[in-house]
C-alpha cells in the first residue's frame, strides 16, 4: 500500500512538472488518491474523504491564509504609496556612481520586501524600479535578477505568513519556528551578500541596448515620507522584538502605512481599495493552501501513516551526519515543483516525517526551511524567478544557475544547524 | 524632434525618474549633452579592445554593443538589423559607420567621469541645512555617452534618434 502511495506521489511529481495539472489541481487530486489507497471511507467519520480531507483538510492552513492576505495587502499598499519605489530610488541616487553599493541596496530592500510578502507580489515591489536600475547603473541582467531573488530569500526566515505556513502544517508552536528562523536569516543574509559582492566585483558593464517592446509605463507616483519607509519593519520589530502574534502585527503595519502615506479623507478609499487588489494578489497561494491542506490531511489519515510511515522510516538517514549529507545531496528535489517543495507535494513528505515521528518535529521544520531558502531564489518553475529573470530580460533557467551555488551553501547551514540543535 | 528631447525622452523611460518635472529632465539632458560634446572634442589614445560576435539581437532586446573592462564588443547581428530600419526610414547609414558609432558608444563610458557628470548635473539627493548631498542621476551616463558617439563617429543621424526608433518610439 505505501509503495502504491508514493508511485502515486510520483505520478503527481510529473503532473506538475510536465504541467499538465497546475500543482494546487494535481495536489487536490493525489489527496484524494491518497485517501482512497489508504482506505478512507468516503463519508461518515473525521477520517473520511468528504469531511477529513476535503471539508476539514482545505480549512487546515486558514491562519496562513489570512496571514498571506494581510502581507499581500501590506505588500500593495508598499506599491500603491510608493514605498517600495521610493527607496530603490534613494538607493540609486545615493549609491549610483557604484554599482556593487546600489546592488547591495536593492538587495537590503528585497530583504524588506521578502518580509512583507511572497512570491511574484514580492520581487515585483523591490524589482520593478531596482532591476532597470541596477542595468542602468552597470548591473548585469542575471546578477540584477539574481540580486531581487536572493534578497527575497534572505528575507523569507523573517516573513511572518512562512511561520504561519510552517506552524500550520507541521504542527510546531509558533515560537519553534521562530527560534528556527532566526537562526537562519544570519546565514542567508552573508551568503546573499556575498552573492551581490561577487557578481559585481567584475566591474560596471555598460550597453548601447534597446528594448525592442515597449515597457510599461510605470505609474507614476511621488515619493512617500521618510518616516513611511520604515513600513518594512513594523510588522517585524512587532513580532520578532516584542512577540505580538502574527495577525496582529502585519495589520499593524497595514495602519502604519495607511497613516504615513494618506490623507485623513483618503484613509477608507485607499484601504479598502488595496485590500480587495490584495486579494487578487494572494489568490495563487491561497489556492495552493487550500490543496496542500487537502494533502496533508490525506498523508495524516491512519492508513496512509501506517502505510508510509515503514518506508519513510527505512530510507531516512539516521544521525547528525547522514541528516546533512543526504538531504544537501537532494536539494536538487524541491526544484521544478520537486517531491521536496513544501510549496507542493514537500508538504506531504514533511507531514509524513512528522506523523512517522521519524524526526523531532523542529527538525523537520528545519530542514523544510532550509530547502524554502533554495527553492524561493533557484526554483525556474517558482512565479518570483520567472517574474525576475524575464524583467530582467534573461531566462530563469540562467538565474537558476547564477544563484543556485549559493542557496546551496545557505541550505547546508540551514541542515547543518537543524541536525546540531535538534538531532 | 531635437537631441534634448529625445534624450529627456530616454531620462523620462529610465527608472527613478518617472515623477520628475519636465523642467528638471530638460535641464539636465542639456548638460549631459554639453558634457558628451566635451568629452568628444578631448584628445585620448582611443585605445580600446574591439571584438565582433553574433547574438546580440533578441525578440525583445536589441544589443548593439557593450563595455567591460576596456573591450568592447559589437554585435554583427544587431547592427544588421539597425542598417534595415535606418534603410526602411531612408537615413544616409550605413552598417560600417553604425559600428563606428557602437564602437564610440562604449569608448564615451570607457572614457567618462560619472562623478564629474554628477557634479555638473548637480542633483541634491539629500539636504541638511546647508549640507547636500549629491545624487547619482541615472541614465545621465547613456545621453553623453550617445552624444560622444555621434560626434566621433560622424554618423548621419543622432544615436538617441536610432534608440527611440528602435524601441518604436517613432
Amino acid at each position: 500500500m505505501g509503495i502504491a502511495i508514493l508511485v502515486l506521489m510520483a505520478v503527481g511529481v510529473v503532473l506538475m512538472l510536465t504541467r499538465v495539472l497546475p500543482t494546487a489541481f494535481a495536489l487536490v487530486f493525489l489527496a484524494i488518491g491518497i485517501a482512497l489507497l489508504a482506505g478512507a471511507p468516503l463519508d461518515g467519520t473525521d477520517d473520511s474523504i468528504l469531511t477529513g480531507v476535503l471539508q476539514t483538510g482545505s480549512a487546515a492552513l486558514a491562519s496562513t491564509m489570512l496571514a498571506v492576505l494581510l502581507g499581500s495587502w501590506l505588500g500593495t499598499l508598499m506599491d500603491e504609496t510608493g514605498i517600495a519605489g521610493t527607496l530603490v530610488r534613494k538607493i540609486v541616487e545615493f549609491g549610483g556612481e557604484r554599482p556593487s553599493i546600489v546592488a547591495l541596496g536593492v538587495f537590503a530592500v528585497s530583504i524588506l520586501c521578502g518580509s512583507i510578502t511572497g512570491s511574484a507580489p514580492a520581487a515585483m515591489l523591490a524589482g520593478v524600479v531596482g532591476i532597470p536600475a541596477m542595468i542602468a547603473v552597470g548591473v548585469r541582467p542575471v546578477a540584477a535578477g539574481g540580486t531581487v531573488l536572493m534578497g527575497i530569500s534572505a528575507g523569507s526566515p523573517l516573513e511572518l505568513p512562512v511561520w504561519q505556513f510552517l506552524s500550520d502544517a507541521l504542527g510546531a508552536p509558533v515560537a519553534d519556528v521562530k527560534a528556527i528562523m532566526i537562526k537562519l536569516f544570519p546565514m542567508a543574509l552573508v551568503v546573499g551578500i556575498a552573492y551581490v559582492l561577487v557578481r559585481t566585483r567584475r566591474g560596471a558593464r555598460h550597453a548601447w541596448a534597446v528594448k525592442l517592446e515597449r515597457p510599461k509605463a510605470r505609474v507614476r507616483r511621488g515619493d512617500a515620507p521618510w518616516y513611511a519607509l520604515i513600513t518594512p519593519l513594523v510588522p517585524i520589530v512587532l513580532a520578532l522584538g516584542l512577540a505580538v502574534p502574527i495577525v496582529p502585527s502585519l495589520l499593524a503595519g497595514v495602519v502604519y502605512a495607511l497613516v504615513t502615506t494618506t490623507k485623513w479623507g483618503e484613509l477608507n478609499g485607499r484601504a479598502l481599495r488595496s485590500l480587495y487588489k490584495a486579494f487578487q494578489v494572494a489568490a495563487p497561494p491561497i489556492a495552493l493552501f487550500v490543496a496542500i491542506g487537502m494533502l496533508l490531511a490525506a498523508v495524516k489519515l491512519p492508513g496512509a501513516k501506517n502505510a508510509l510511515t515503514p518506508i519513510v522510516s527505512a530510507i531516512s538517514p539516521s544521525g547528525g551526519l547522514w541528516f546533512v549529507v543526504v538531504f544537501v545531496v537532494l536539494v536538487p528535489l524541491c526544484l521544478f515543483r520537486g517531491p521536496l517543495n513544501v510549496f507542493g507535494l514537500g508538504a506531504g513528505v514533511a507531514g509524513v516525517l512528522v506523523t512517522g515521528g521519524i524526526y523531532p518535529l523542529p527538525a523537520v521544520v528545519g530542514l523544510m526551511a532550509s530547502y524554502n531558502q533554495v527553492f524561493s531564489v533557484s526554483d525556474p518553475t517558482s512565479t518570483q524567478t520567472v517574474w525576475a529573470a524575464q524583467y530582467a530580460g534573461v531566462r530563469p533557467e540562467r538565474a537558476m544557475v547564477s544563484t543556485l551555488p549559493y542557496t546551496w551553501v545557505v541550505a547546508l547551514g540551514g541542515m547543518v544547524l537543524t541536525a546540531v540543535s535538534y538531532l | 524632434m531635437t537631441d534634448v528631447d529625445l534624450a529627456v525622452r530616454l531620462l523620462r523611460t529610465t527608472p527613478t525618474h518617472e515623477n520628475r518635472p519636465e523642467s528638471q529632465l530638460r535641464e539636465w539632458a542639456g548638460k549631459a549633452l554639453a558634457y558628451g560634446d566635451e568629452l568628444a572634442g578631448i584628445e585620448d589614445d582611443g585605445e580600446i579592445r574591439v571584438v565582433d560576435r553574433e547574438g546580440g539581437a533578441g525578440s525583445r532586446e536589441l544589443l548593439l554593443a557593450e563595455h567591460h573592462r576596456g573591450t568592447v564588443t559589437v554585435y554583427s547581428d544587431s547592427l544588421r538589423r539597425v542598417e534595415e530600419l535606418a534603410r526602411a526610414k531612408g537615413w544616409p547609414v550605413t552598417r560600417e559607420a553604425l559600428r563606428t558609432a557602437a564602437v564610440a558608444h562604449e569608448l564615451a563610458h570607457h572614457l567618462l567621469d560619472v562623478r564629474e557628470l554628477n557634479r555638473r548635473l548637480g542633483h541634491t539627493a539629500l539636504r541638511f541645512g546647508p549640507v547636500r548631498v549629491r545624487g547619482h542621476v541615472a541614465g545621465a551616463e547613456e545621453i553623453a555617452a550617445h552624444r560622444f558617439a555621434h560626434r566621433r563617429s560622424g554618423l548621419a543621424v543622432s544615436p538617441l534618434l536610432i534608440t527611440t526608433a528602435l524601441a518604436g518610439g517613432n
